[in-house]
């Protein structure tokens, strides 16, 4: 234990020496082909790839008409790292995952929609063309804001941050309008046509409520009818205490079944 | 005897059935008026029902001239034409594709190997550090493999298995996870091999004439034709052993990748970021877990052993082969005294 187990990758150099050694009589026939395809090489390592953060501006400069694209990386830590982590594997960061986290932040329901995570060939982002928020083939949805908002900031000159947030935003907002309204005119023609969608949520919640009044009313003049009994059982003049009691429960009732 | 009446009764009930009118005429301004008629067509029905029982039936199929019906059919040419409209998806993700048509080795590209989420790797703090190479980097708490690792990997795998397959090597494909049955089978018919989707049951290499000893085994000739002359030569044989072992979960199977080792048979493995590299001569870095992933690394790697197979059988028309095929004095030797007899054919 603890050793590294070479014997998987030495399979060529085994079979060779076994049958140097006359152990086997006959080579095997994959010895060739793995001496002509090698093995990889597994244990060596080597430095992972290091991911910096880069941004992409187009900045108007004092002399030039045209704007210039700036590329600005993110600042180094000053502290080098410690020697142990050197072969560590290093953090991908992207621009948009600041974007993706104020857009959600600020729109946590948006969270809640749903959202195709298949990809069937792998290729979709070449039919999109984030100059315009909607796409061929997608949904409108956050991630549509977050490059949308990515596109206007590397490619219109002296944009910033929250300025592209505001112009994404207003389009993303303007667009879901649309939707909204798309979606009840369409609720309306349908119902025109004789379309029934049964009893909304509110009805449902209603008729619950009701149901849970009935009952109670229900219960309310069993109780009543039990108490005068007992009142009318246990009082020595029935005839005197009887009237008395009984307007009593009646208006009680009267309240209940008014409420 | 229910079957015969069925259409009599179920024609009545048709019949009897108030209709509504189809769809189409009620998106005109003015409602038709043929609902009306169609409840007075059982009426007229009913009289004549006493004299001939077989009545309805004819009725029912001639019974398509009600006015509604008349005005269904008589908008079938501008439904047709509203067919065009709209949208039609052409393509669309089928996840049988991968497994009924697996891509060859020629066709991977990054956004394939993306698209089946072989880029995906396990949380890092159970990641083998032996791994670090094929790591491109962390992600959300997971390690992303690197894509152009993982297809040239692949691609070399697949050479290995196209070369192993034209030189007639035995190929085990074995993958005994939920779900990766279909993918394995298929790509060991592809490329001619065995396979395994249940269980390694440990010793079948080590201890392999207990084991297998029951297993039929055949004598061919470079085309593939069976030599039944053989047969008797072949019991005192021991049980063969497969010449390259694909596995697509080497974490349950450290027994098989083991007992490879022993035998000394060259094994191409799936490895994540919390397998062991060097349990296989040929790992493959990419996600295990994901069955899109395996299915289409098998699938691959059984089209490459496909077009093996094909280049195999090709040379042995031409009647040359890519290896030194085995000659029938050998294979009557006996494995003990070493007497033989002599007669022509070849073990491949």
């Amino acid at each position: 234990m603890g050793k590294i187990n070479l014997t998987a990758l030495r399979v060529r150099q085994t079979a060779l020496n076994q049958f140097a050694s006359g152990k086997t009589s006959k080579l095997p026939q994959w010895v060739g082909v793995v001496g002509e395809i090698p093995p990889a090489e597994t244990l060596i390592r080597t430095r992972p790839p290091q991911h910096e953060l880069v941004q992409q501006r187009l900045k108007t400069v004092p002399g030039s008409s045209k704007p210039q694209v700036v590329f600005q990386v993110q600042e180094k830590r000053r502290k080098p790292k410690k020697p142990s982590r050197l072969f560590q594997p290093v953090e991908l960061k992207y621009e948009e995952d600041q974007l993706r986290t104020q857009f959600f932040r600020d729109h946590p329901w948006e969270l809640a929609r749903p959202r195709v995570l298949l990809e069937s060939t792998g290729k979709d982002f070449e039919h999109y063309d984030w100059s315009r928020i909607q796409q061929p083939g997608k949904r409108l949805d956050g991630e549509s804001v977050v490059q949308r908002q990515l596109w206007l900031l590397n490619n219109v000159p002296d944009m910033t941050k929250s300025a592209a947030y505001d112009i994404a935003r207003r389009e993303f907002y303007r667009l879901r309008l649309k939707e909204d309204i798309q979606r009840r005119v369409a609720a309306e023609e349908a119902a025109a046509y004789g379309a029934e969608f049964g009893p909304s949520y509110l009805d449902i919640g209603m008729k619950m409520e009701n149901e849970q009044y009935d009952k109670w009313v229900a219960w309310a003049r069993e109780t009543s009818l039990v108490q005068d009994q007992r009142k009318s059982a246990l009082s020595g003049a029935p005839d005197l205490g009887d009237t008395t009691e009984s307007s009593g429960v009646e208006a009680e009732e009267g309240e209940a079944v008014t409420l | 005897m229910i079957i015969r009446k069925l259409c009599m009764r179920q024609s009545r009930q048709l019949l009897a059935l108030s209709r509504r009118a189809p769809i189409s005429s009620r998106f005109q301004s003015t409602l038709p008026e043929s609902p009306v008629e169609t409840l007075q067509t059982p009426i007229r029905d009913e009289i004549s029902r006493s004299e001939n029982p077989l009545f309805e039936m004819v009725q029912a199929q001639s019974e398509a001239s009600t006015p509604a019906q008349q005005e269904f059919t008589s908008d079938e040419p501008q439904r047709s034409n509203f067919k065009k409209l709209g949208t039609s998806v052409k393509s669309s993700y089928d996840p049988e594709n991968v497994i009924r048509n697996p891509p060859k080795p020629s066709q991977i590209s990054l956004e394939m190997l993306l698209a089946a989420g072989t880029h995906l790797g396990h949380s890092t703090s159970r990641w083998n550090p032996q791994n670090s190479r094929y790591i491109f980097g962390i992600r959300e708490g997971v390690h992303i493999i690197s894509l152009d690792v993982t297809a040239a990997h692949l691609r070399r795998a697949a050479k290995v298995v196209e070369e192993v397959a034209a030189r007639g090597g035995l190929i085990l494909f074995a993958g005994t996870r939920k779900g990766q049955k279909r993918a394995i089978v298929q790509a060991a018919s592809l490329a001619k091999g065995y396979h395994i989707f249940e269980r390694w049951i440990p010793g079948s290499l080590t201890n392999g004439e207990q084991i297998l000893g029951h297993c039929e085994t055949k004598v061919v000739n470079a085309l593939d034709e069976e030599l039944p002359d053989f047969k008797s030569d072949l019991a005192d044989r021991p049980s063969l052993k497969p010449d390259l072992v694909i596995c697509l979960n080497p974490l349950e199977n450290v027994v098989l990748l083991h007992e490879c080792g022993l035998n000394n048979v060259p094994t191409i493995g799936v490895i994540d970021t919390d397998a062991d590299p060097t349990r296989v001569t040929y790992p493959i870095p990419s996600n295990d877990d994901s069955l899109r992933a395996t299915c289409l690394i098998a699938g691959i790697l059984g089209r490459a052993g496909e077009a093996g197979q094909l280049r195999r059988l090709k040379m042995a028309q031409e009647g040359r082969t890519s290896y030194t095929p085995i000659t029938a004095q050998e294979l009557r030797l006996d494995p003990f005294t070493g007497l033989a007899t002599g007669a022509d054919g070849q073990k491949k």
